[in-house]
């Protein structure tokens, strides 16, 4: 009895979708040598993915810190990436250069668009959640338009009938492709590790958690977690969300150059669109709250949503020749962020 | 001085319809569509749009916002078309069929969208935009594994070859624009839907003697002030839910509407866009997330619709690519929420600093005299 | 009060039913073929007439020589249409109206006109007509599940434009 009682206080607080995730997924990887999956392969695929979204889904931290929810507006971060990759193609670096140069033109636009982001969502505190997806839907599509009317020139970016107006996709054969990832790799038979992406990720992420610990990092944690107190303390709350948006509108644009070295194209036009929602359910699915959020979920949550991601379509096509996975992404992704939106939140209203 | 407030008020509140005008007013000549083909279009795009957005009428009045989970009914009509087709039930027949049919799929649908709303007041909005993309996934099961396998499907020409699943596109040949040609009138060459308009007429008068029902004024309660209705006696979960399950519903109708007029369902992404240009189109007209009336979808359709038909062209000719176009319209739909978005929160923030200051010197008037 | 309320929606209900019900009968679309062809069903032999125009709806279905087949859609089980029948080339047309019930399972009909014609009994004029798949509809066909819609598509735009307006 109270053994069960024990159990169920810990399923309450690990939070049952999350459980039924984590099952999920220790599953796969039972059935995955069973149904004939080569297991280091799968592994160091969950690892590759989890290296190229990390960073992304570490966007998150800052905002959900200072109360301002969870960042569905990164594809503004993500189009401050892109500016740096094109732009950095365009004025002709190659290599591990162009990688560096990218990082360097992209973060000036992440200041000038976060600091904008940042203001307009101080104007509506309580509903940055919607006005952060439709900013971030706004942006892309503006971008849209953008990307046909740059003056680009490179002939490896533009369409080569017409001589302008970016390519859907853009290969980084020459460019940064791999650069983080080959960067002291580790291959033990079928297992292959990016020790240099992990290497990056890991310093950001200590960067931060750094952070947060610093006075302006703990204000910030005040600030989320109790606005008014955090008012009275005499704590700028307007300026510290305001950090805390630039914050993470950078690592989107950092992010973004990290998971595009890593899967080897620069994906235009509509494909930022995609990005808010995995990164979102991700830091979820690792434990994170809609006001509450650590590095470990951010791990967490990678790990197991790149899991489920990577690992659902080769075992269920061995096993059943049926493959759902798409379908079960879907549905677990956005149950999760379901869920979270449905729990009620201290601190906030 | 208050006349001088009231206009600078008037003029912020029709601010985006005032845009759009200009908007349309620039690009018509730009674009050299003939006026007659333009009407055309606008009237035909009434017919088809015109059930779909009144279905989010209801939602804002009983104060939940725009109601991004009508997604779900727009799926509820396409799985009931689509059985409807494989039983090979035609013409007007068909429609009425699957309208019967898609209204349960949809009270299901919506009692579980309303019920998750309750669980998270104060972000109707977020939620419901996630819900749709959480029952699109369902859709997909259902559609895309269990129609053919589970849900016997007969015809191949809906089925996948591979025995299972809904192909691509499903032809609605059979039922096409039967209902915008039952009563067939052509005037100075325009086509005019007679019987879709009948039916939006008729929704338009269901929902003017909606609002002056028990029901209505409860829900126009709930959306003014959700604590002082609960004292008031009002059941504000259970108000809220059935607005949303009237909303589902109608939208689940109003698809159906839209595909007959289209000629065929895109089995996994008619419904995907067409919250967003709804929603769209009502702002265009005036709307706003807490105030929306009859009027507002008939303007928006006309604005939202003429900018949809003419941006592409006009793109065309100022930039010399016609995508640029394509891209400024989806631009434009996507911007016109956020604006609208914006100006909600503002309002509200503004209106709540407003009574709080009010409250503060009222109290300190009391003050002062005791 | 409350029981009232009950009759009231129960008595809405079937009427919702008995609406959908009457959909299924009236609303049943058949495909239906017309013949001109010697040979019936049950294999005996008719003669055939130089040309027969088929009205269906007061419009023209078809118009069939020998060997010729011809086809209308049709809504509901009783089928009605008119045959406009040249006996030999040359000669003035022979009107003939024709009423009949079709069978509601079967969803193509094929209508062999000069066996009907010549008086021979439903099973030797009558038979189904099972489509066999064309080469497209074999085709393997790549399903599109994208979440946000065509937006790139360029002609599609996300299905607000397509053939509307005919």
């Amino acid at each position: 009895m109270t053994f069960m009682e024990r159990l169920k206080e810990a399923v309450e607080s690990f939070g049952l979708p999350r459980l039924i995730i984590t099952g999920f997924l220790i599953l796969l990887l039972i059935a995955a040598p069973i149904v004939g999956a080569d297991l280091p392969t799968q592994i160091s695929n969950i690892i590759n993915r989890f290296s190229w979204n990390g960073i992304l889904v570490l966007a998150m931290v800052p905002m959900v810190h200072s109360g301002c929810g969870l960042n569905f507006g990164l594809p503004l971060g993500i189009i401050s990436g892109l500016l740096g990759a094109t732009i950095s193609i365009e004025m002709g670096f190659t290599g591990g250069l162009s990688f560096v140069m990218a990082i360097l033109i992209a973060t000036p636009f992440a200041l000038i668009f976060g600091g904008l982001y940042g203001w307009l969502l101080n104007k509506i505190k309580g509903g940055e959640m919607m006005i952060a997806t439709y900013v971030g839907f706004s942006s892309v599509s503006l971008m849209c338009m953008m990307w046909l009317l740059l003056p680009y020139h490179s002939p490896n970016m533009v369409w080569g009938m017409a001589g302008k107006g970016l390519r859907t996709t853009i290969s980084l054969e020459g460019y940064y492709l791999e650069v983080l990832s080959k960067f002291l790799q580790i291959n033990i038979g079928n297992l292959s590790i990016p020790t240099g992406a992990i290497l990056f990720f890991a310093v950001l992420a200590f960067g931060i958690w750094a952070f947060l610990h610093t006075k302006t990092g703990t204000a910030m944690t005040a600030v989320g977690s109790n606005p008014t107190f955090a008012k009275a303390a005499g704590i700028n709350v307007d300026k510290i969300r305001l950090i805390s948006v630039i914050m993470s509108t950078w690592l989107a644009a950092i992010g973004i150059l990290v998971y595009e070295q890593g899967f080897g194209f620069i994906q235009l036009y509509m494909a930022p669109f995609y990005m808010a929602l995995p990164a979102v359910s991700a830091i979820l699915i690792g434990g994170a709250s809609v006001n509450k959020a650590t590095i470990m979920n951010v791990i967490i949550g990678t790990i197991l949503f790149q899991g489920i991601v990577t690992m659902t379509p080769t075992v269920m096509n061995n096993m059943i020749h049926m493959d759902m996975s798409e379908v079960i992404r879907i549905i677990a992704s956005n149950g999760m962020i379901l869920y979270a939106l449905t729990r009620k939140t201290e601190g906030s209203k | 001085m208050s006349r001088k407030k009231d206009l600078r008020q008037t003029i912020q509140k029709s601010s985006v319809p005032l845009m759009f005008v200009l908007i349309c007013a620039v690009c018509i000549p730009i674009s050299g569509l003939s006026p007659s083909y333009l009407a055309n279009e606008v009237v035909t795009r009434m017919g088809r749009n015109a059930f779909l957005i009144l279905s989010l009428l209801i939602p804002i009045m009983a104060g939940m916002g725009l109601n991004f989970g009508m997604t779900l009914g727009a799926m509820a009509g396409e799985i009931a078309l689509i059985l409807v087709c494989d039983w090979q039930i035609v013409g007007i027949p068909g429609m009425v069929l699957a309208m019967i049919l898609s209204v349960p799929v949809s009270v299901l649908l919506g009692i579980f969208c309303g019920k998750i709303l309750n669980m998270a007041k104060g972000r109707e909005m977020i939620t419901s935009y996630i819900i749709s993309y959480f029952i699109n996934g369902i859709y997909q099961l259902v559609v895309l594994y269990l129609m053919g396998s589970v849900i016997p499907i007969k015809h191949t020409s809906i089925k996948l070859p591979r025995g299972y699943g809904i192909r691509n596109t499903v032809s609605l040949l059979s039922m096409r624009q039967k209902l915008d040609n039952l009563i067939p009138l052509k005037i100075a060459g325009i086509k005019i839907p007679v019987a879709t308009f009948l039916v939006v007429a008729l929704l338009c008068l269901i929902i003017v003697w909606f609002r002056r029902t028990k029901l209505g004024q409860d829900m126009r309660a709930v959306g003014q002030d959700m604590e002082v209705a609960r004292d008031a006696g009002i059941k504000v979960e259970r108000t809220r839910i059935i607005s949303i399950v009237i909303s589902t519903v109608l939208a689940g109708i109003g698809m159906i509407i839209y595909l007959q007029n289209m000629g065929n369902i895109a089995t996994y992404s008619s419904h995907s866009q067409i919250g967003m240009f709804c929603i769209a189109a009502l702002l265009v007209g005036g709307a706003s997330v807490d105030k929306a009336s009859i009027g507002n979808v008939f303007l928006g359709i006309i604005l939202f619709h003429t900018m949809f038909i003419v941006a592409p062209k006009a793109g065309a000719v100022i930039t010399g690519d016609s995508m640029i176009g394509e891209y400024f319209r989806v631009f434009v739909s996507y911007a016109v929420i956020t604006v609208a978005l914006i100006m909600y929160e503002t309002n509200k923030r503004r209106n709540k600093n407003r009574a709080g200051k009010q409250l503060e010197t009222e109290q300190n008037g009391e003050g002062g005299a005791s | 009060m409350k029981s009232r309320q009950w009759i009231f929606r129960l008595g809405a209900l079937a009427v919702i039913l008995a609406v959908a019900a009457l959909m299924f009968v009236v609303g049943r679309g058949h495909t239906v073929y017309f013949d001109s062809k010697a040979e019936t069903a049950g294999g005996k032999e008719v003669a055939v007439p130089y040309k027969i125009e088929v009205v269906v709806d007061g419009e023209k279905a078809a118009k069939l020589y020998e060997g010729e087949r011809g086809m209308a859609s049709t809504m509901g089980q009783n089928f009605k249409m008119r045959l406009d029948i040249t006996q030999e080339k040359g000669q003035t047309k022979k009107t003939v109206n024709v009423g009949m019930k079709l069978p509601y399972s079967m969803d193509g009909i094929v209508l062999n006109l000069p066996a009907m014609l010549a008086g021979l009994p439903q099973e030797e004029y009558l038979s189904e007509f099972i489509p066999v798949p064309s080469a497209e509809e074999l085709k393997d066909e790549e399903v599109v599940t994208d979440e946000f819609g065509d937006l790139t598509g360029g002609s599609e735009d996300a299905g607000m434009e397509g053939d509307g307006s005919e």
